[in-house]
């Protein structure tokens, strides 16, 4: 039983699906910017006649949602019709899952070690999004506004409605479960999970438990654009709600919206009239039926969870939480990492030059992993000089810039910034040990007599050599010519 | 040969071997529209300009030897729900008086790329939802046999045109005997598919799981040309079947029907029909008999006793939501108003009559929360069983005979008041959409004082083909429909 | 369970339908002579029998994701009731509005 006074948290998260073309209509989803009432139709206008047809691809991206979550995935699901009206519903009715949503059950595993918990999912469902609103007044509300426009670029856009249990206990862990569920929807490419632009949007239901350990009035939360302003939103509405029952005062069953500027929860002051939505059936839409192995295909084409990762990461590599999350925030990067050490770099050095050198050229060329000009096999090499001590960071880092702004190899980066020209062999690298050999005669002279039974001083010697190669040489090799000139 | 009482097929023949011209098909049917129009009123737009425009591109077409299609030169007259782009589109409703839709029906295209003119849109009542072209919001169409009477509906229109001979075909829709009444009424065939067969897309929806597209013609042979042309399936209805459809042409000119099991519903036996219509069933029984056809008894008990009131529940609740949409924001009548919610009840509440309030209340009652489980989910399980005891029946016949209607044409004003005495004239006719079946209303025959009365065939799914060679057989021994006015 | 007076306004309201005083009392009539009809199905044995069986259909087909745009635009803006530029609009909402 829970502790009378703590917060139940549920949220719904409505994730817009990053497809080229609407739930139900061949118009543009990329509505941003758009001049309003473009990216319409007759079926996102609502013109009469007109019937829905779905999208294909919306299906495999929440299919290989719901299969991250691990939840039950439904063969055959159907839509229903949500009845209201509104002028950005231009049908009167949302197409909706009800009640056989597309999956239901699974879970959103957030924090770390000690602090992990597994957040129970409920349902995932489809629907579409409703167009947008702009208001004529000043400051751009409704309550102040003589009319409104509506553009309906938005309509019709496809939508994944993923719903929690109310098993969120503080605002700190609604943000990481959001958090969380957003790096999710990234790290799978099924939505670009942006709260600003409204891509992802969450709706909390907050209660108190009450003296008797049961459920308290639930106060549905909206308005809340990024994660700062959810946990702040939480905070505001939890000491509310607290200070009501404090006060012996009963919590309203209501809507309300959380004011960023002010910071609080404001209730809408019309009446609450109540919700009659008038479900039944989309006649016009038959049942979803995944065909035979399509969530089997859906499953063999998804990367490893993120979460996954990170602890592989954290237990084989013995790398750092912080280093596992950044690198496991994308698909791209953490394979990128993957690549770089199966070539044969040092995890922890792959690790801290993604973070520091990778990152950073991203993040100056506004690009993804995925365009990054230098790839894994390329990478590796350098890594490996470093840790050989063939390269100084510094100089790895020069070089790196150059195969950064060229498209070159280590070597050949190496070799444009005159470091001896690749690799250093035969006449070349004799000449060297020549060198090095005369300016130590001393050291040759103790080996040739014996006095170096350890191999220090030969060792001396192929350190010498390397440096004088400014690492550009075998090691193997250096040995082995050095042998030669030592007769042993 | 009168050219007006000429078929779609002979006059297509004509157009294509240049006997005839398109212009002169067009010509002859706007004198007849103006010599009949002003006494029996079955349109609401006239498209003579635009129809002479058609018919001189498939005269062009002929003239440089293509393909002009399989309805060259064929004038069509289309019920005024189904979309026509930049013409007036108005449902019979005030709501669309003045809609121009921005975009053409499937069926509208397929028609026109087949080469059939259209030459108007045809009156009915307001968004299909009555028995007698009553509750058009414009005016009234008339019973060509007698002036007095209704010519039926909702499809009133477009059955009128053909028994007048506007044209050899007209087109119309059938949510629950909405061509098959009407046909009977105006004594001329018309058939309501299969559901799935043709596309809905641009048909301004009624009751989406109900609704089909079919239709009216005064030859059996016209029934299977222009469902060639119209079965096709459609990517933009997501309810239009995949299944190939047959050549239709092939099931007509067999020489008998032996082999051909037909029943008839003990139910509707009992059922009180005028006896008029009693003495036409045997005509036709005695017919089907004489071609070889074998009679049984079927039984329908749910059928008859469950029908009208599930029908009158899933319909309305359909209605409800699909006319939500006309709320004075995008299309069609808006009435000016203070604020958005004084926007919707003054439009709705203005631009809608009174059948088609009483069906939004009744349907909005049905889905209101505390009733859905009571009125509509029992009648969603109605209609499955319906359709089982349809499927059963099937087991054992071919096709079912029954009556299209229980009355004969009624009286202009005569059930205006009791929506009930209306609702029970569908008895026949409405359960065979509960079921998605094909129906074909035929003409066996005029009372002693000259009205026509309709006998119905029944098939399974898919079953258009038996019913029009059932429909043929008797065309064979009764000849075809006659014009009424003396089709000069 | 006859429908009363009060309720055929709160459905009109729900349905959005502004109803006249002399049309509620023929609406509530009809409405009751229609749900007195209804009680025939109550007779019926409808026990194990699925509500959603529309076997008939074939499963929804799935359109393929390309995005195309529409031609008709200004033709649908041109219907607008009110149009305003670029937009469709409508008069001030009152809050708590949205049902
Ligand atoms: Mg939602
Ligand atoms: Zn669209």
């Amino acid at each position: 039983m829970r502790q009378p006074g703590s917060p139940v948290i549920g949220l719904e998260i409505h994730v817009q699906v990053a497809t080229e073309s609407k739930l139900f209509c061949a118009c543009s989803t990329d509505y941003i910017g758009a001049v309003p009432n473009t990216h319409v139709c007759p079926v996102c206008l609502g013109q009469p006649g007109s019937l829905p047809v779905i999208n294909g691809r919306v299906v495999e991206y929440a299919v290989r949602t719901a299969l991250a979550l691990g939840a039950r995935v439904g063969k055959s699901t159907r839509f229903h019709r949500k009845n209201y009206f509104y002028p950005d519903l231009p049908k009167a009715y949302q197409i909706s899952q009800y009640d056989r949503p597309l999956a239901e059950g699974g879970a959103l595993p957030i924090g770390e070690g000690e602090n992990r918990k597994e957040i129970p999912i409920t349902r995932l469902h489809l629907e579409e999004d409703a167009g947008k609103l702009v208001h004529s007044a000043a400051d751009g509300r409704l309550g102040h506004s003589e009319y409104s426009l509506v553009d309906y670029n938005r309509g019709g856009v496809p939508l994944m409605e993923i719903v929690s249990e109310p098993e969120i206990s503080t605002p700190a862990e609604a943000r990481e479960y959001v958090a969380t569920l957003r790096q999710l929807v990234r790290y799978l490419g099924v939505s670009d999970g942006d709260m600003e632009k409204g891509s992802l949007r969450v709706d909390a239901n907050v209660s108190l438990t009450g003296a008797d350990g049961k459920l308290g009035t639930k106060v549905e939360i909206k308005n809340m654009n990024s994660l700062r302003a959810l946990e702040r939103a939480l905070d505001y509405e939890i000491a509310r709600q607290a200070d009501l029952i404090r006060k012996g005062e009963s919590v309203r069953q209501e809507t309300r919206h959380w004011d960023d500027g002010n910071g609080l929860t404001c209730g809408t002051r019309g009446k609450e009239e109540a919700h009659d939505y008038r479900y039944f059936p989309e006649p016009d839409l038959p049942a979803l039926v995944l065909p035979d192995g399509f969530v089997e295909k859906q499953r063999d084409i998804m990367p490893e969870m993120p979460w996954i990762l990170k602890e592989r990461f954290v237990t084989d590599w013995g790398l750092s939480l912080q280093d596992a999350a950044v690198l496991t925030e994308l698909p791209g990067l953490s394979r990128y990492v993957e690549d770089c050490v199966r070539e044969g770099a040092d995890p922890q050095r792959a690790a801290n030059w993604i973070r520091t050198e990778v990152l950073r050229v991203l993040n100056e060329k506004r690009i993804g992993i995925e365009d990054f000009g230098v790839p894994a096999e390329n990478l590796s090499p350098l890594l490996v000089k470093i840790d050989r001590g063939e390269l100084s960071t510094t100089l790895a880092k020069t070089v790196f810039d150059r195969m950064v702004a060229e498209g070159l190899t280590a070597l050949e980066a190496l070799e444009k910034i005159g470091a001896p020209s690749g690799r250093l062999t035969g006449e070349r690298l004799r000449n060297v040990i020549e060198r090095v050999l005369e300016k130590e005669s001393s050291a040759v002279e103790e080996i040739k007599s014996g006095k170096d039974p350890k191999g220090k001083k030969r060792g001396f010697l192929c350190g010498q050599i390397m440096r004088e190669a400014r690492g550009q040489a075998d090691p193997e090799e250096v040995a082995k010519t050095l042998s030669r000139f030592l007769g042993c | 040969m009168n050219r007006l009482q000429m078929s779609a097929a002979d006059l297509a023949r004509a157009v294509k071997n240049r006997e005839v011209s398109a212009a002169e098909n067009v010509q002859a049917s706007i004198a007849r529209i103006e010599e009949v129009e002003g006494r029996v009123h079955a349109l609401l737009t006239p498209l003579f300009d635009r129809a002479l425009e058609k018919a001189a591109q498939i005269d062009q077409k002929v003239g440089k030897g293509e393909d002009p299609g399989p309805l060259a030169g064929v004038p069509v007259i289309v019920k005024d729900n189904l979309c026509m782009r930049g013409l007036k589109t108005t449902c019979g409703s005030r709501m669309l008086e003045n809609w121009r839709p921005p975009y053409d029906a499937s069926t509208v295209r397929f028609m026109e790329e087949a080469g059939a003119v259209i030459l108007g849109k045809a009156n009915m009542d307001e968004f299909a939802m009555g028995s007698s072209t009553e509750n058009s919001a414009f005016f009234p169409t008339l019973n060509p046999w007698d002036l007095d009477r209704v010519p039926g509906g909702s499809s009133g229109g477009s059955a009128a045109s053909v028994a007048c001979g506007y044209a050899p075909l007209a087109l119309g829709s059938d949510t629950g005997g909405s061509i098959r009444q009407p046909a009977a009424f105006c004594g001329v065939y018309g058939l309501k598919p299969t559901y799935g067969l043709i596309s809905r897309y641009g048909l301004v929806a009624f009751a989406s799981s109900l609704d089909q597209v079919g239709p009216f013609s005064r030859s059996v042979e016209d029934l299977a040309l222009v469902l060639n042309v119209l079965a096709k399936p459609d990517p933009a209805d997501a309810t239009s079947s995949r299944r190939e459809r047959p050549d239709f042409m092939t099931f007509l000119g067999k020489e008998n029907l032996k082999g051909l099991r037909v029943g008839v519903v003990s139910e509707f036996e009992a059922y009180p029909v005028q006896p008029e219509i009693k003495e036409a069933m045997e005509r036709v029984q005695n017919i089907l008999r004489e071609a070889g056809a074998r009679f049984s008894c079927v039984n329908l008990p749910t059928t008859i006793e469950a029908g009208l009131p599930c029908y009158y529940i899933i319909a309305p609740a359909e209605a409800s939501s699909n006319l939500a949409r006309y709320d004075g924001v995008r299309y069609g009548l808006s009435v000016e108003a203070r604020n958005l919610g004084d926007l919707y009840m003054k439009t709705r509440g203005r631009g809608f009559g009174a059948e088609v309030k009483r069906r939004i209340l009744t349907g909005t009652y049905v889905l209101s929360s505390g009733y859905y489980d009571a009125y509509y989910l029992v009648a969603l399980k109605a209609r499955t069983k319906i359709s089982r005891e349809f499927k059963e029946a099937f087991q054992d016949v071919d096709m079912l005979l029954m009556p299209t209607t229980p009355t004969l044409p009624f009286r202009q004003g005569e059930n205006v008041e009791d929506p009930i005495q209306m609702y029970l004239g569908d008895v026949f006719t409405l359960p065979v959409n509960l079921a998605s079946l094909p129906g074909l209303s035929l003409n066996a025959g005029y009372s002693k004082t000259g009205l026509p009365v309709g006998i119905q065939l029944v098939g399974p799914q898919w079953g258009e083909g038996t019913l029009l060679a059932a429909a043929e057989a008797v065309e064979r021994v009764l000849g075809k429909p006659a014009c009424a006015f003396g089709g000069v | 369970m006859a429908v009363g007076e009060e309720e055929v306004r709160h459905i009109a309201l729900l349905a959005r339908l502004h109803v006249t005083d002399q049309e509620t009392e023929p609406l509530q009539r009809h409405l009751n002579d229609i749900l007195e009809h209804f009680e025939r199905l109550k007779g019926l044995d409808l026990v194990n029998v699925d509500p959603f069986a529309r076997e008939d259909l074939d499963a929804t087909p799935w359109r393929e994701d390309v995005a195309c745009s529409w031609e008709g635009r200004e033709e649908a803006l041109s219907e607008a009731p009110v149009r305003d530029g670029d937009f469709f609009r409508v008069p001030r909402i009152l809050e708590g509005n949205d049902e």
